[in-house]
């Protein structure tokens, strides 16, 4: 999570100013050895842009429409295929950030630093699986994991989960839109808000229509495209350079922590933090459970299984050009990480590869942002209109209307947010502690009967309170009340761990790697943890929101039937056949 | 062997994704002629 606020902080404060400086920046010959970044002229990038987005809307327009299938716009037919899927999953998961930030952990941590950006991202694909396929058990007809928990628990909780997937999606896609600015500001006499118009009513153009069907059709050519680039670029960078012997001579321009592949500097920055979001941002986000209700249940694991690995080697390889560039003593422009994939491509390799580059990165930011468009679409549509305004009495055909309006607004909004430069910073924290608080609630409620409504609401709320009391140092953090914060925050340690292996390998393994975990870091984090203030408040609201959500489900005689919510959750297609008032339990 | 290996380091992950991106290609393609012979939309 840190490593991401770092990412949007340096995007958000500096994108348009260092963009602006970059592009003065090329008439200049600096002392460094890329000071120079190929600017395309205004027709060409027009030209880049209109063929990416023309073809992409004419493929979206090979799909068949039915005027009434809200399911269809949300979550296909539940049976797309294994590749399909895994085209999809991976290119929804690799967005714009993901090379800028591969990159910037090459740069910074050395032969060891890609592998934590794009080993744990990986493996926020790996983790949801186990528990995507409990998902998928309990409510195969589902299009969001919130009508998942309306049918287990009913509207607040539901609305929780929901808000978040909304707050999540909107920064996305905003983000994206940002790196389309900033990409076309940087290559491009054009400006920042030029490019975010461009590639807003681009993604918007070819999404419109289809919404989930288009974005996942897309999906499969955006990554084939980028995939073939990678493959292209990473290795022409580093012949260009001189070849692998030009790395291993400048080898003494790293420092030993940086040279070494077991970097605990690197681990402790960069992994570990990285490591603690890798459920929160699995359980938080709607475009990859809306994939999950997708895919043919029979391919959920291979699909996940090879997402993973597409997405783990497409940005590890990216992040070794920073690697390279550290190597050879590259200097990023004005100091900004963002600049070093453009410029080593800028200063190694020909016109032709940066055109290339900037498919890559319209292409992963689109398929991001298009997903983003289905997935606030399908919220608007099944959480907020389905179940809590039409009560399973939904019109399809006002749920498409509904879907169709929120990508026109989401667009809008993005393009706004984006164009003034807006300070996520706060909203992103917030997401953040709001993800990391709702992960035990929402995964007890799908395997344990005794979770109660009330139990997964004050569970969040509670998790926030203590995270803000940490986070934004509301309360001094010293003696009894920062042991106290980092004894919470150990049990949260554990309960990571423990859900982690719990996913894998089962109930009992869970609980050992529970207790292991939360013993170990008690121990070692005892009056430490309280220095890392990010990975303390992160911790403690897993913590906090775990023994809440235990404690008020034990109070409570009441048990859950899980066959009732496979009967709640049906398709928008054909009307409900259960009407069973929601958060209905059963006494045992 | 200093240069083998860190050029196998970085040099493995284009190579992991071209054998992803046949493994994905071969899977479209494959559903691609399932859906058509059972007359569903690929999506």
């Amino acid at each position: 999570m840190r490593h991401t606020i770092r990412y949007f902080r340096i995007n958000q404060s500096a994108r348009t100013r260092n963009c602006r400086v970059m592009f003065r920046a090329q008439s200049k010959k600096s002392d460094s050895v890329n000071s120079e970044l190929f600017q395309f002229s205004t027709t060409t990038v027009l030209l880049l842009m209109v063929a990416f987005y023309g073809g992409t809307y004419l493929l979206s327009r090979r799909i068949k429409h039915d005027a009434n299938d809200a399911d269809g716009f949300m979550v296909s037919n539940h049976r797309i295929g294994f590749g399909m899927g895994a085209a999809s999953m991976t290119a929804t998961w690799v967005w714009a950030a993901s090379f800028y930030a591969a990159a910037t952990s090459g740069y910074t941590y050395g032969v060891s630093g890609p592998l934590h950006y794009g080993f744990w991202g990986a493996l926020m694909i790996l983790f949801i699986y186990p528990f995507g396929r409990r998902f998928r058990e309990l409510a195969p007809n589902a299009a969001t994991l919130g009508e998942l928990i309306h049918a287990r628990h009913g509207a607040s909780s539901q609305l929780i989960l929901a808000f978040s997937n909304l707050l999540g999606s909107v920064i996305s896609l905003m983000v994206n839109l940002t790196a389309a600015g900033a990409l076309v500001s940087v290559l491009s006499p054009l400006s920042f808000q030029a490019g975010i118009v461009i590639a807003g009513l681009g993604v918007l153009s070819y999404t419109f229509y289809s919404g989930f069907r288009a974005s996942v059709f897309t999906d499969f050519a955006q990554l084939i495209a980028m995939m073939a680039i990678a493959v292209v670029i990473i290795p022409a960078v580093l012949f260009a350079m001189g070849g692998p012997s030009v790395v291993v001579d400048n080898l003494s321009n790293l420092t030993s922590e940086q040279a070494n592949l077991f970097s605990k500097e690197a681990f402790l920055h960069q992994g570990a933090p990285y490591f603690v979001a890798v459920l929160a941002y699995a359980i938080g986000n709607q475009t990859i459970s809306q994939r999950l209700f997708a895919v043919d249940e029979s391919h959920i694991k291979p699909t996940f299984i090879t997402a993973t690995i597409s997405y783990g080697a497409i940005v590890i390889g990216l992040g070794m050009i920073g690697l390279m560039a550290l190597t050879v003593g590259i200097e990023p422009l004005d100091g900004n990480m963002n600049n070093l994939i453009p410029q080593m491509v800028s200063t190694y390799l020909p016109p032709f590869f940066i055109g290339l580059f900037f498919i890559l990165v319209i292409g992963s930011l689109s398929s991001t942002a298009d997903s983003d468009l289905s997935a606030l679409s399908a919220i608007m549509m099944a959480d907020v209109y389905g179940k809590n305004i039409a009560k399973n009495r939904a019109d399809p055909r006002k749920m498409l209307i509904i879907g169709r309006t929120t990508m026109i607004v989401a667009t809008v909004l993005g393009m706004i947010l984006a164009s003034m430069s807006f300070d996520i910073l706060v909203m992103l924290v917030f997401v953040g502690a709001l993800w990391g608080a709702i992960v035990f609630p929402v995964i007890a409620s799908c395997f344990w009967d005794r979770v109660t409504n009330a139990a997964f609401t004050w569970a969040v709320v509670a998790a926030l309170l203590a995270f803000s009391v940490v986070r934004f140092e509301l309360l001094p953090m010293t003696g009894a009340l920062a042991l106290g914060m980092e004894l919470l925050a150990a049990i949260g340690a554990g309960v990571v761990a423990g859900l982690m292996t719990f996913g894998f390998f089962g109930k009992r393994l869970g609980v050992l790697a529970f207790f292991i975990a939360t013993a170990v870091i008690g121990w070692i984090g005892a009056g430490q943890l309280r220095e890392y203030t990010v990975l303390l408040s992160s911790l403690t609201a897993y913590g906090v929101s775990t023994l809440v959500c235990i404690a008020i489900s034990l109070a409570s005689s009441e048990r859950f039937d899980f066959d009732t919510i496979q009967q709640r959750v049906s398709d928008y297609n054909k009307p409900a056949e259960d009407d069973v008032p929601e958060g209905t339990l059963t006494a045992r | 062997m200093q240069t083998l290996i860190y050029g196998s380091y970085i040099l493995i992950w284009p190579i992991l994704t071209l054998v992803m991106l046949g493994l994905i290609v071969s899977a479209v393609l494959r559903d691609t002629r399932e859906a058509r012979r059972n007359g569903n939309e690929l999506v």
